[in-house]
């Protein structure tokens, strides 16, 4: 069940980008990446607010993932 | 060579950041430029927990577009965290986790084990290499150590850039060895706390788990102004996952005239494995020089927990650099399968309980206001004031006879401030 489970993730992940990657209308033209560029565009921007975030709530609930890896590497009591 | 850097940082950011995204949040250098950043936490638990965490992070650009990223962590915490016992109507009186010292409670109160406190010490350092035109790989690696634990870990990302560089594709992997080498050793699962001075259950004196991270996404942009991300982690952990430090009361039954009054407590006891599934969707849109940034979680694992999280914030830019950003995150999530808020007397012990809050059914807030100012050319600092909440069920259904009268599940109220700095070269 598992297994099938992660199949089906992992095919949709790569449907998905073979989807958006065929789309020739989604996106935009190289030059055109200046807002984009911009620091607050980033999608990672703040990346040491989001560790600590990360590390706060990996210690206090039952969940962690997602954004980036779900390990912990603490014993956070 | 300053001068070419630039000129990379005007193609190559939204690339370079959308591979960090990607490789399970490892921040590659996104600017271009070589930066340092800092960051201070000061956080307060009501009546509990207080910490202190620094986090130093310098980004280096190298030669042929190849990043090395360094980050450290120091944290200090010490206070009360609560031990899983229930309250009761009388003085209750714990043996420390070392077995040398006891501490009390007063009738009616939530038992907290005072009596921890640690630092810890935490180095990442991640390399980053263009493989080709479209593709990026990375390598890093991983440390912690606590004096009652101690993580080393490695991990590896691959992205790849399609599609007029608007959609990347990326897959990266963990692995982390941890050592767990509890104060007084590790406590026989569901054995009983024995009084001061009495010779303590355990298994040994420390114990190991591994755990397996694999993190595979897609980020898309949609238009000039727009960016979204879809990312799905797993995680395998395996070996020694229960808290040595928490314990479940074994209280009374119903038809006892002590009916919920604690009769002994017990070491608690998990599962030797723990399989973690989560979706993560995330969309970004530039309006009019504000940012908002949208992001949903859904979270799943083999012990039964279920959680959504969704968070928001939005970055409204100020005259002269200044900017205010709001920020609110929203989390539920279902109880564990062996949480136990208590064990019943002359009742079987379950093979695995835990009475601990964080695996209990409770809804969490996250209150944020970020303000950001320049302090000089590619000076930025920034301060945090965040409010964290958490709700549970202080009255469960479950509760009976003195339990009915307590409150089961205290609110959790944080009050955190971070302030960051940060400086690109």
């Amino acid at each position: 069940m598992k297994r099938i489970i992660l199949l089906m993730i992992t095919a949709l992940i790569v449907a998905a980008s073979l989807a958006l990657g065929g789309c020739s209308h989604v996106g935009v033209k190289v030059w055109e990446h200046d807002i984009l560029a911009k620091p607050e565009m980033q999608l990672d921007a703040g990346a040491n607010d989001r560790a600590l975030d990360d590390h706060i709530y990996f210690s206090k609930e039952a969940s962690s993932g997602g954004r980036g890896f779900a390990g912990g590497g603490c014993g956070c009591n | 060579m300053r001068l070419q850097l630039r000129k990379v940082a005007f193609i190559k950011p939204a690339v370079a950041a959308l591979a960090a995204a990607l490789l399970g949040g490892q921040a590659l250098p996104a600017t271009g430029q070589d930066n340092v950043e800092t960051s201070l936490l000061l956080y307060s638990e009501k009546d509990r927990v207080e910490a202190a965490e620094g986090i130093v992070n310098v980004g280096k650009m190298l030669k042929g577009d190849r990043t090395l990223n360094l980050r450290l962590t120091y944290d200090a915490l010490s206070g009360a965290s609560p031990s899983g016992a229930t309250p009761s109507s009388r003085v209750q009186t714990f043996t420390s986790p070392s077995g040398r010292g006891s501490y009390t409670i007063n009738p009616g109160e939530t038992p907290l084990d005072n009596t921890f406190h640690d630092t810890r010490f935490a180095g990442d350092i991640t390399f980053g290499q263009p493989v080709g035109r479209m593709s990026a790989l990375s390598l890093g690696a991983h440390l912690s150590s606590e004096h009652d634990y101690f993580s080393a870990g490695f991990n590896a990302g691959m992205t790849r850039d399609f599609n007029q560089r608007n959609t990347t594709v990326g897959l990266s992997g963990s692995v982390s060895f941890d050592n767990i080498n509890p104060e007084g050793g590790v406590p026989t699962a569901l054995a009983v706390m024995p009084g001061v001075g009495a010779t303590l259950p355990r298994e040994g004196s420390s114990d190991s788990k591994s755990t397996f991270d694999l993190v595979a996404g897609v980020s898309q942009i949609l238009d000039r102004k727009t960016i979204v991300r879809f990312n799905y982690s797993f995680s395998h952990a395996s070996g020694y996952l229960t808290d040595p430090y928490k314990i479940v009361s074994v209280v009374e039954p119903e038809s006892s005239a002590d009916a919920g009054e604690p009769v002994r407590y017990l070491y608690e006891s998990r599962p030797d494995s723990r399989t973690k599934h989560a979706l993560y969707g995330q969309i970004r849109r530039y309006i009019a020089g504000s940012t908002i940034d949208l992001s949903y979680r859904h979270f799943w694992d083999d012990w039964g927990v279920t959680s959504n999280t969704i968070e928001l914030f939005y970055r409204q830019k100020l005259p002269g650099g200044h900017a205010l950003q709001p920020h609110v995150r929203w989390y539920h999530q279902s109880a564990a399968d062996f949480h136990r808020v208590y064990l019943l007397d002359g009742a079987p012990t379950p093979e695995h309980a835990s009475a601990d809050y964080r695996l209990a059914r409770f809804d969490g807030l996250t209150l944020g206001l970020t303000y950001s100012l320049p302090i000089g050319e590619n000076m930025h600092l920034n301060i945090t004031p965040e409010f964290y909440t958490q709700r549970g069920d202080s009255s469960p259904p479950e509760a009976f006879g003195v339990l009915r009268q307590y409150d089961l599940f205290p609110d959790m109220d944080v009050i955190m401030v971070r302030a960051g700095f940060s400086y690109g070269f």
